[in-house]
This record gives C-alpha cells, sequence and structure tokens, in this order.
C-alpha cells in the first residue's frame, strides 16, 4: 500500500516518460502496433498504451451564470450522457463560479451527480478562464502519479462580458469622440487568453470545452476563438451551440472524444533545458487528435516547466 | 503531510479492510482529494488556501495603459494637402489604468470570494484639427462693389436698388412675371456697386469680425475659405463596480461611472461671430445596483435600480457689448454667430426593474416588469440676440430669379425673416413610462424552438413641473381672427397637463429557431413595437412662457422685415407669461401633436446558418422593417403648409398677406414642431451572406455583404416638395447605402515557444512571440444622390423644390470621376411657380462611395508570470485611401446653368497612427 502518494512518490522516481492523450474522431481503438510516435522529428520509444477500457477520470467543470434556456437542456443532456458513461469512468464535478470549487469527488456514482447538477444555482459570473490554471494544476498532479486516462469538460454559457475581471473595455468618457482605442476592442480578451496559454503550456490533460452559445460580435469571436485555441493546444477540441437544439448532441460529442481517449506514454530524454516538443502521432487508416507540440524540462514530464 | 497520511488511511478504509492495494482510479480520486484540499477548492480546505480561487495569482490585477497619437506619425490629410498646407493638427495622449480584485480593508474586511471590485480610470488631452471648406463674400463684395461677382455661370450677377423700386404700369397681370412682363421695376445699382453711404453699419461693423477669404478652390469665386482649426478636448472619468455574493443564491452588483468632459468645437472665425459649434462642457454620472437572487435551479429573479444624469453646458462667447453675438444667414455665404449661445441642460433618468424568469418542462418562461422617470431641465434661449435671414429678394429684380443676393440684403441691413428668443425661465420636463413584458420559449421538438413575448408599454406625455407648457389647440377658435388655432396652456381651461394622451400599447414578437440538418439552423422572427416620443434637449413647447417674437416681411421682394440699424423692437408692452389665446400669432407657433400617434416599427427576419467543415459558419439571411408614424422635424411636415394648387397664383405669393390667407391657420407663419410630428414612413429590405472563420491557429475571420433598399417619404438634407402628397415623396433613403461589404480578421502569429515557428526558449522567444494582426475593412458604395434646383421662385410656398427630368437624356456617365460624376444636363430648374418632376432622391444615382481599411499590429511580451506589456501600432485608413467629397448637385436654369454640376471638389481622409503601451498585471 503507498502511504505517501502526494509527498513522495511510491518508488524512485526514474525518468518520467511523456505522457500523450488522444482520441479518434472514429475507427476502431489505437494498439501498439498500430502507433508510430515521433518526437522533435525522431521516432520515439512507446512505454505504455492505454485503451479506452482502462480507468478514465472525467472531471467536468460548470461555468453556468447565464440564461435558463440554454443551463437547463445542458444540464439534462449532461446527466444523460454521465449516465450513460462506462462504469470504469470515475467523473468529478466542479464549478467555475467565485473561483474553481468542487462540487462532487470523482467517483462512479451518476445518481449523485445528476442530482448536484440539477440543483445547481446558476447565478454569478463567469469563471472559465480562471479554472483552467487550478484544474490543470490539479489534473497535472493527477497525472504524474497514476496512469488513468484523464480529460476535462467544460461546460460553460460564459460571456466575456460577465466576468468579474473587466476584458471589454467599456468606453468611460463618452464626449471622448475620436477614441481609437476602442477600434479593435478584442486585444485584453487575446492577451488573457495567451496568459492562460502559457499557463497551462506543460498541462497533459486534455480539455474539452461545450459552450452553450455562438456569438459573434467582435469581442465574442475573439473569446471563443481563444477558447478554440486552448482546447485544442491542450489536444481537446471545443464545440460551440447555435442553437438550443445543438446542446444535447455537442455535449453528446465531447463525451464520446472523451470515451475513446487513449493515451501513449513515451520515452522521453533531454537535459533539464526548456525546450519544445513537437509531438507526431500516426496510426494508418485513423485520424488521431492530439496535443501536437509541448514546452517542457526534461526530464520532468507532466510539470508545468514556464 | 498529515493531511496526506490521513487520507490515505480514509482511502485504506473506504477501499476495504484487506488492505488490498488501491487502484489506479482509487489512486487517482484520493490525489484528487488530496490535491484539492490543498488548493483550497473545497469546502474542507484550510480557509487560508481558499482566498486565492485555487490559483496562485496575484489578488489584484489590472493595467497601465497610454495610447498617443501625433501628426508627426500621420500622413498629412488629403484635404489640407490640396488646400497647399503639408500637416495636420494632432497631439493626443489618452491614459489610465484599471485595477482589479476583492475589496481587502486591513484588519476590517477581507472580501475573499465573495466582495470583488473593479475601478478603471481613464483621461483624455487632445488637441485634433478639423477641417472646413466655405464660401464667404469677397473683399470687394463686403464694400458693396459686385462689379465682378458673378452667378453660377459665370456671367455678371446684377445687384438692384431697392429704393428705385416701382410698380410697372405696363405690368399685364394676366401674363407670368418676367424680364419682358415686370410688376415692378427695379433699377440697378450703377456699376453693381452699392454707395458706400448706403451700407448698414451694423452690417459693416458686423464685418469686422468676419475674416477674409484664403482659398480659391472655385469655381468663381466659390470655396475661398479654408479653416484648419483644432478643438480642444478632455475628458475624464471613472468606473467602478463592485460584485458581492451574498449567499450561494443571491448576488449584489453595484456601479458607478462618472465622466467630465470639455469638448472644445472648431472655430471657423477667431471672433465672436463664430458659426461654429460651441464649446460644451459635459458632465455625466451614473450609478445602479442589481440583485440576483436565484429561487430554485430552475428560477432566477433580477432586481435593479439605477439612476443617471447627463448634464451640458455652453461656454458663453459673448461680443464687445457684452452680449451674444446675432445669428446672421445669408445663404449660399457662411452665416455669422451661431443658435443657443448660452445653454444649460441635464437629462436625469430613474429606473427600475425586476425580472423573474423560470423554467418548467420544456417552456423557459419570463415576466419582468421596468419603471422609468426622465427628466429633462433646460434653460436654452436659441436667439438671445436675435435671428436675422437675409433673402436675395430685396436686391433682385422683383420675381426674376438668378439677380440679386442675400449678402447684398444684407449689406444693405433689410431681413426678410427674423426672430429673437425671449426665455424667462429654465424648464423641467417630466415623462414617465412602464413595461410590463411576458415570454416563452418553448422546445417544441428536438431542435425546433418557438419564442412569443409581449411587453405592455404605458407611456405618459411630457409634462413640466410648474405647467410651464403650452402648445397650439388646433380646434380653439382664435378671438383674432375668429378661425380654429389658439394659444392654449397646461393644466388650464381644460387643457391637460401634457397635451397628448397616455399611451399603453401591446409590443408583440415571434421567433423560430429550427435544427432541421446537421449543423444547419433556420431563424425566422417578427417583431413590432412603439416607441414613446422623446424628451427633447430644447424648450420646444413653451411659447406662452417664453416668447419668441417674430418679424415677417410683408413681401420679402419689396421691403424688408427690419433693418439692422434700427434693430428688433417689440410691439407694445409685451410681458410673460403670455397665456393669451393669440399671444402665438404672427409667429412661428410651438404646436405639439394632440393625439399622441407613436412611431411604429416592424421587423421581420428570415435566416440559414450552416456550420461547414473547417469550422467555417455561412449565414444568409433577409431583413425586412419598415415604420409608420416616424417623427418628423419641420423640413419633413407643416400642418400649416399651403397646398400646391396655390402655386397658380403665382407672383401674388410673394405678398405675405395673400400668401398667409392660404394656409389652414392664417394667424401662424408655420408650426414649429420639433422633430415630434408623427408622419413618417420607411421601408427597408436587406440581404446578407456573412461567412465566418473560426481556427485554432489563432485566426478569426468574418466578412459580410449587404444589399439593402430603403425607402421612405421625408429623408434629406432640403425637406419635401408636397407635405399633402406623401406618396410623391417616396423615394430612396437618404444615407442609405446599398452595397456593404466589411470584412474583420485577427490573427495570432504562430510564433514563439509552443508555437508553430520561431520556438526558442531562450531570450529570443521574447521577440519571436505574442505578434498578432487585427483589421477592420470596411467598402460601401454611395448614398442615393438627392438634386437640387438653383432658384426657389414659388413665393414660399414650397420649401425643398425638386428637379425637372429632362426626358431622353441619360444622367449617368460612363467613367465617373471629379471632373464630372454624373450628366447635369440630365435635370432641369424648375419653371417660376411650378415644382419639379423629379423624385427627392434619384433612384440609381448614388454618391461616390467609400472604403476604409484599419489594422492594429500588437506585441505582447512576457514579463513574468502574470505581468506583460503591450505594444500596439494602430493605423486607421492604412493605406492612406482617399474618399471622393460630394459632387455639386445644384442644378442651375438654361439661362444660367451651374458649371460646377456634377463636378467633386477634392477628397477626404488621411492615414492617422496611434501608439499604444499597455501594462498588464
Amino acid at each position: 500500500m503507498a502511504l505517501s502518494l502526494s509527498a513522495e512518490p511510491a518508488v524512485k522516481q526514474e525518468r518520467a516518460p511523456l505522457r500523450v492523450s488522444f482520441w479518434r474522431s472514429a475507427g476502431d481503438p489505437v494498439t501498439r502496433a498500430d502507433l508510430k510516435v515521433t518526437l522533435n522529428g525522431t521516432d520515439a520509444k512507446l512505454l505504455r498504451l492505454s485503451s479506452p477500457s482502462d480507468d478514465l477520470v472525467l472531471l467536468v467543470v460548470l461555468d453556468l451564470a447565464g440564461d435558463l434556456s440554454l443551463v437547463d437542456p445542458a444540464r439534462a443532456a449532461l446527466i444523460a450522457e454521465l449516465g450513460a458513461l462506462p462504469p470504469n469512468t470515475a467523473v468529478g464535478l466542479l464549478r467555475a463560479q467565485d473561483g474553481l470549487r468542487v462540487l462532487a469527488d470523482p467517483g462512479t456514482s451518476r445518481e449523485k451527480l445528476g442530482e448536484i447538477i440539477g440543483g445547481l444555482t446558476i447565478s454569478g459570473r463567469a469563471g472559465l478562464l480562471d479554472a483552467f490554471e487550478p484544474a490543470a494544476r490539479l489534473t497535472d498532479s493527477i497525472l504524474a502519479k497514476t496512469r488513468v486516462r484523464l480529460a476535462i469538460l467544460y461546460v460553460t454559457d460564459s460571456s466575456i462580458g460577465n466576468y468579474r475581471e473587466d476584458y471589454t473595455n467599456p468606453v468611460v468618457n463618452s464626449s471622448d469622440a475620436n477614441d481609437m482605442s476602442r477600434r479593435f476592442p478584442e486585444g485584453l480578451v487575446n492577451e488573457q487568453i495567451q496568459r492562460v496559454k502559457n499557463e497551462i503550456a506543460g498541462a497533459l490533460a486534455p480539455i474539452f470545452i461545450v459552450h452553450l452559445r455562438y456569438q459573434n460580435d467582435r469581442l465574442a469571436a475573439a473569446y471563443q476563438t481563444g477558447l478554440l485555441d486552448l482546447a485544442a493546444a491542450s489536444g481537446g477540441e471545443a464545440e460551440f451551440c447555435h442553437a438550443v437544439g445543438d446542446i444535447p448532441a455537442a455535449i453528446a460529442t465531447m463525451m464520446g472524444a472523451i470515451v475513446t481517449q487513449q493515451t501513449a506514454d513515451v520515452e522521453w530524454h533531454d537535459s533539464n533545458k526548456l525546450k519544445q516538443v513537437e509531438i507526431f502521432l500516426e496510426a494508418e487508416g485513423r485520424t488521431l487528435h492530439y496535443r501536437q507540440r509541448m514546452l517542457l524540462k526534461g526530464p520532468a514530464a507532466g510539470r508545468r516547466s514556464n | 503531510m498529515r493531511v496526506a497520511v490521513g487520507a490515505l488511511l480514509a482511502a485504506c478504509l473506504a477501499f476495504g479492510q484487506n488492505a488490498a492495494k488501491p487502484t489506479e482510479l482509487q489512486r487517482a480520486i484520493e490525489e484528487f482529494k488530496i490535491q484539492s484540499r490543498d488548493m483550497g477548492l473545497r469546502e474542507d480546505s484550510p480557509s487560508v488556501t481558499q482566498h486565492n480561487n485555487g490559483t496562485r495569482k496575484w489578488r489584484w490585477h489590472g493595467r497601465l495603459f497610454e495610447n498617443f497619437r501625433s501628426d508627426i506619425l500621420d500622413a498629412v490629410p488629403h484635404e489640407v494637402a490640396q488646400r497647399g498646407g503639408n500637416k495636420g493638427i494632432l497631439r493626443r495622449n489618452q491614459y489610465g489604468f484599471n485595477l482589479t480584485g476583492p475589496v481587502y480593508v486591513p484588519r476590517v474586511y477581507d472580501g475573499g470570494r465573495n466582495t470583488f471590485f473593479t475601478f478603471t480610470f481613464e483621461g483624455t488631452r487632445e488637441k485634433i484639427g478639423q477641417t472646413s471648406l466655405r464660401t464667404i463674400p469677397t473683399m470687394a463684395e463686403r464694400a458693396g462693389d459686385w462689379s465682378s461677382s458673378v452667378d453660377s455661370a459665370g456671367q455678371l450677377l446684377q445687384i438692384y436698388d431697392p429704393q428705385s423700386t416701382g410698380k410697372n404700369a405696363a405690368y399685364n397681370p394676366a401674363q407670368a412675371v418676367s424680364t419682358e412682363n415686370l410688376e415692378y421695376n427695379r433699377a440697378p445699382f450703377p456699376g453693381n456697386r452699392i454707395p458706400t453711404s448706403r451700407l448698414d453699419p451694423t452690417a459693416q461693423k458686423a464685418l469686422q469680425l468676419y475674416p477674409a477669404p484664403n482659398a480659391n478652390a472655385g469655381p468663381f469665386f466659390q470655396n475661398n475659405f479654408f479653416v484648419l482649426s483644432p478643438e480642444v478636448n478632455t475628458a475624464g472619468g471613472a468606473i467602478v463596480s463592485v460584485d458581492h455574493t451574498l449567499t450561494d443564491k443571491q448576488r449584489l452588483t453595484f456601479h458607478l461611472n462618472y465622466s467630465n468632459g470639455m469638448h472644445g468645437s472648431m472655430r471657423l472665425f477667431e471672433s465672436a461671430a463664430n458659426p461654429g459649434s460651441p464649446i460644451v462642457d459635459r458632465r455625466s454620472r451614473s450609478a445602479g445596483l442589481t440583485h440576483v437572487f436565484t429561487v430554485s435551479p430552475q428560477s432566477v429573479n433580477t432586481l435593479s435600480v439605477s439612476a443617471s444624469t447627463s448634464q451640458m453646458e455652453y461656454e458663453r462667447e459673448l461680443g464687445d457689448d457684452g452680449q451674444p453675438f446675432p445669428r446672421y444667414r445669408f445663404s449660399p455665404y457662411l452665416s455669422m454667430g451661431r443658435a443657443n449661445p448660452n445653454t444649460k441642460s441635464a437629462r436625469n433618468t430613474y429606473a427600475a426593474s425586476d425580472g423573474f424568469s423560470c423554467r418548467r418542462g420544456a417552456h423557459r418562461l419570463g415576466v419582468s416588469t421596468q419603471v422609468i422617470a426622465e427628466q429633462v431641465h433646460i434653460y436654452a434661449p436659441q436667439y438671445p440676440s436675435g435671428d436675422f435671414e437675409f433673402s436675395s429678394g430685396l436686391t433682385s429684380l422683383p420675381g426674376i430669379i438668378n439677380t440679386g443676393h442675400a449678402f447684398a440684403s444684407f449689406l444693405l441691413g433689410g431681413t426678410s425673416f427674423a426672430e429673437r428668443s425671449v426665455v424667462i425661465s429654465p424648464s423641467y420636463f417630466r415623462k414617465p413610462r412602464f413595461l410590463v413584458s411576458g415570454g416563452d420559449q418553448w422546445e417544441l421538438g428536438r431542435g425546433l424552438t418557438l419564442s412569443v413575448g409581449l411587453t405592455l408599454d404605458s407611456t405618459g406625455p411630457r409634462t413640466e413641473k410648474y405647467n410651464r407648457q403650452s402648445t397650439v389647440d388646433l380646434s380653439a377658435i382664435n378671438p383674432a381672427n375668429g378661425l380654429p388655432g389658439a394659444l392654449i396652456t397646461a393644466g388650464e381651461n381644460g387643457a391637460g397637463r401634457g397635451f397628448q394622451p397616455w399611451l399603453t400599447k401591446l409590443d408583440p414578437s415571434a421567433s423560430i429557431a429550427w435544427t432541421f440538418l446537421k449543423k444547419t439552423l433556420a431563424r425566422a422572427s417578427y417583431s413590432r413595437s412603439y416607441s414613446p416620443i422623446p424628451v427633447y434637449t430644447s424648450q420646444w413647447g413653451t411659447q406662452a412662457f417664453n416668447g419668441t417674437p417674430t418679424w415677417i416681411s410683408a413681401n420679402p421682394q419689396l421691403t424688408p422685415a427690419a433693418t439692422l440699424d434700427q434693430g428688433l423692437h417689440d410691439s407694445g408692452s409685451r410681458t410673460f407669461p403670455d397665456k393669451r389665446p393669440e399671444a402665438a400669432n404672427d409667429t412661428v407657433a410651438d404646436l405639439i401633436e394632440p393625439t399622441g400617434r407613436q412611431p411604429t416599427y416592424q421587423s421581420g427576419s428570415l435566416s440559414i446558418e450552416r456550420e461547414l467543415p473547417g469550422l467555417f459558419v455561412v449565414t444568409a439571411g433577409f431583413d425586412h422593417s419598415d415604420g409608420r408614424n416616424l417623427l418628423l422635424s419641420n423640413s419633413g411636415a407643416n400642418p400649416n403648409a399651403i397646398p400646391l394648387t396655390s402655386l397658380g397664383y403665382r407672383d401674388q405669393l410673394n405678398n405675405e398677406a395673400f400668401k398667409r390667407a392660404l394656409r389652414p391657420y392664417p394667424q401662424y407663419q408655420r408650426f414649429e414642431v420639433y422633430s415630434s410630428w408623427p408622419e413618417g414612413h420607411y421601408k427597408r429590405d436587406a440581404g446578407y451572406v456573412r461567412v465566418e472563420k473560426r481556427s485554432s491557429a489563432g485566426v478569426s475571420l468574418s466578412a459580410s455583404y449587404e444589399f439593402a433598399k430603403q425607402m421612405d417619404d421625408y429623408s434629406g438634407p432640403y425637406g419635401i416638395q408636397d407635405f399633402y402628397n406623401r406618396k410623391n415623396e417616396w423615394s430612396m433613403t437618404t444615407g442609405s447605402t446599398p452595397h456593404r461589404l466589411s470584412l474583420t480578421y485577427v490573427y495570432e502569429l504562430p510564433f514563439g515557444p509552443n508555437r508553430l515557428l520561431f520556438h526558442n526558449t531562450d531570450w529570443r522567444r521574447y521577440i519571436a512571440e505574442g505578434w498578432s494582426v487585427s483589421g477592420v475593412t470596411s467598402v460601401t458604395s454611395g448614398d442615393p444622390m438627392g438634386l437640387r434646383p438653383q432658384f426657389n421662385n414659388t413665393g414660399g410656398v414650397v420649401d425643398a423644390l425638386n428637379v425637372n427630368v429632362v426626358p431622353g437624356v441619360d444622367p449617368h456617365v460612363s467613367n465617373p470621376g471629379p471632373e464630372q460624376w454624373f450628366n447635369p444636363a440630365a435635370f432641369s430648374q424648375p419653371a417660376d411657380f411650378t415644382v419639379g418632376d423629379a423624385s427627392r432622391t434619384h433612384p440609381s444615382l448614388r454618391m461616390p462611395g467609400n472604403q476604409n481599411h484599419d489594422v492594429s499590429v500588437n506585441k505582447r511580451m512576457a514579463i513574468g508570470p502574470e505581468q506583460s506589456l503591450e505594444l500596439s501600432l494602430v493605423g486607421l485608413n492604412f493605406i492612406n485611401h482617399a474618399n471622393w467629397n460630394d459632387p455639386d448637385t445644384m442644378i442651375g436654369p438654361a439661362s444660367a446653368p451651374n458649371v460646377n454640376a456634377g463636378r467633386i471638389i477634392g477628397s477626404r481622409g488621411g492615414r492617422v497612427m496611434q501608439i499604444g503601451m499597455r501594462f498588464s498585471f
């Protein structure tokens, strides 16, 4: 029995492998024989490959602050999808309002989750952008010490104008007729997205985002493009719902990607120098979605390094 | 460590006492619990870890910024370069800061997760050049010498001596007045020079404040005054907001905004006679409190109250006599003096609302109510020193166009119309409004949603705190002439406080959204709404308390209404308030529309949105909107207009007494309806296509094209020709652009660590990373063209005369350019006392289009985990594109055609650069 999970590794720390999560849009699971891994242009040794039948921890982070007509269908769809997850999946529930908070520890009981989700109050401020970094820290810690598959699913209806922090740069002096500084209003949004991106540059768990409301004004476009960028950079994906009717399908799509997720532990040797790792995964006949580059200070895969 | 061991022990108990090795999943769950506790993400986390909301970040964040602009960075504006200038005027600093985070008062209060504030301050100091190209009298003309003055065809413009006027004994009333059949004989000034002794001394004194010509853009002596003058503006303001979580179910948000600004308009003259806009001090304040109560997971109540005030004070500019300079108007020359030289106003708005929404099954139901109280406090004497209008009639050959000149009449001191504002007291207007709304969003089936809503909108009339309001009751008998139309005052003799009824209307709306194929969404919507008549920032409708004595010429071709040397002297000894029913007789009387008809808008839309592979979203749609009872100003509505059938009286219409008898309410010269007469109609149809592309590679792009057609019966700078036949006025809306193309894009360049290129992790990353390019491009076609005849010889019956169409002549030219944008030969000046047969705006001729390309290049540098510096270079009109000015649309008579018609003088615009710096922490 390991008695020191969070303090020291159970065994002497060896050179940690690089863990790469990937998922398929379609097709059978990838086997060791199928998978070819290239790191920085050279073939890499595959140490371990998990399959969809291996244990999965899914952290669902709810960032719901707005319209009931969107939130309620999302809750219903989420409860339905969680109920359909295989028993090897432990689902934890968190909410992003007023700081990331745990609503339910990961577990395999879906009933309790349903009750919590159904009874969740939705008033509040958007908190998604503040949730990425602590969530990444939390998941990195788990991945560094266990071999489970792990993913984070954010369900959000957040608008960039509903954050406690001001990213919209509202007009202060309405009498200032020659103001050019708001001609390109997305500057603060892009800055914050890049900051978050840097914060999770070394995070291992893929991020999946379901945004309940697609918007196309400039600020919303910058925000939602930023979410897309963050999800893709982590090896995950983002879906934006154009109508209420899109919500169940979007959540189902994300769940499908999450449960089929696999992880590859790849041998990784490098000095203690901060370095970018270019990753290339190939499995014949299948399109793989994964994180293509990572900023690491080897041999410490799984740690934030910048 | 103790926590970790405890957790593991608990884990052991949970996993069984047989000491089986925990599975990977169990280990992961335990690690989750331990880490989330240590990070302060749980209820049972140590309190000290909870303050930072689980992040490692600083508790307070913010930014400092400065945006700088200077003419040394800009291209010389095209309009300045074309007048021989080599630089504009621009110096601008915009600076400020933002701070946000939990409220923390040492030893008193720690807001932690619950109380959060944001404070933003921004200030501006600016000096920015504005340009104007106008026409002013030549120095010779000011001295009375018109021997070189020409008309728009380049022919000598003859000035006649009004003192030589005499009845033509040979005049044949059965024939139209013409040079061969003059009603009055009048001799030209010898040598076309007004003798010095005849020049009005008041006019001569005023002209000392009038600048000399300084340009020669032409044609002839036109466009001879170019001004490049700075606006000096300052602004400073702040936004404060505090967000407090009372409980998991209740939240309070408070916001407070204040802004002080001084808007200094450009000066056309460096004297008290400056006709430009005044310098305005502005102060605005607003505050609001919102309480959100989540009654249950399926129901939310939002209660909010707010108050705002916006105040303006025009800076007084006084002449040598300590009084504001009068307003002298002698079109087409630039006037002297201005309206409202001494105005103060405050607009206060108080609002309270409550909204409740809940979800029941497939229905999302919502009800809300709102109460709004609006106040306008104002003191605004429009013309305290008088408004004097001069026409060419006094120096013309009576009845003959293209003779005489308004400025020559000014030199003689004879005005055709004058009025003076006598404002005794400020006005304190009030207007209430109540709204109750209900709606249901019903999910009919998978992918099909129907939304319906209904709003009960109840609006009260404008009232005045002390009942100091008046209007003309069109049914009351005027004791002066026994005809309908008499002045009434609020709250007296049976009149209501507001002259209009309380209006309660229902605004319905419905929409449907249907996802009928994968990733394809169809939307349709319809709505109808009523708009309340606003409370304008003006003292219109207080004529019994604040008078407007008016002087009207008995015949502007023969006698002046008043002369400058004698000034404006009220007949009798009027004192205010003057509530007599006949008190507004012989004036432009304020008229409040009595029925309270409200502007009504209707709109419908249909669109299809399709998400394509590659994160493309294509939307195509059609919008329709129309409106009726739209509020019109004097140029679009005249309840006292003379019917066009009266044009048959021809030259008799120059006689004010004769003409007045033809008006529906002859005791009034006309009515002042102040943008509140509900008679306008419009219709707009537009089709559009929009393509949006979002990419995880940091690209965001949106392109849209719209084709629209908008028509109405009121728009345009000149007014309408026939107030009694609005169908004849139905034409393209002035200012509506049929074609509109826009493109916006943002590209985060893939440079730096964790990016595609230049992913060095050493010092070079500071150079490589953080670059982005943004842009906005818009291209629009020109507005519909409105053509005007140069002369309006209808005896004042028609305010805005249309041109005639010359049959068989194509108004279009093959290669429109500045030399000839359209073919003026396709149009002609209507004959005297006839109306034009062309539409108010041309159905196919357009003004020049516009295009604009703005680009921003940004560079971010992370200088710490949470600190970054961003530099930006913004270029408005980045490629320094020049947009053509509008062509001259004035059509002259065949005897003296406007040689400038169809030509464009110059272009405008120029690249403007701004350097910005922002430090974020």
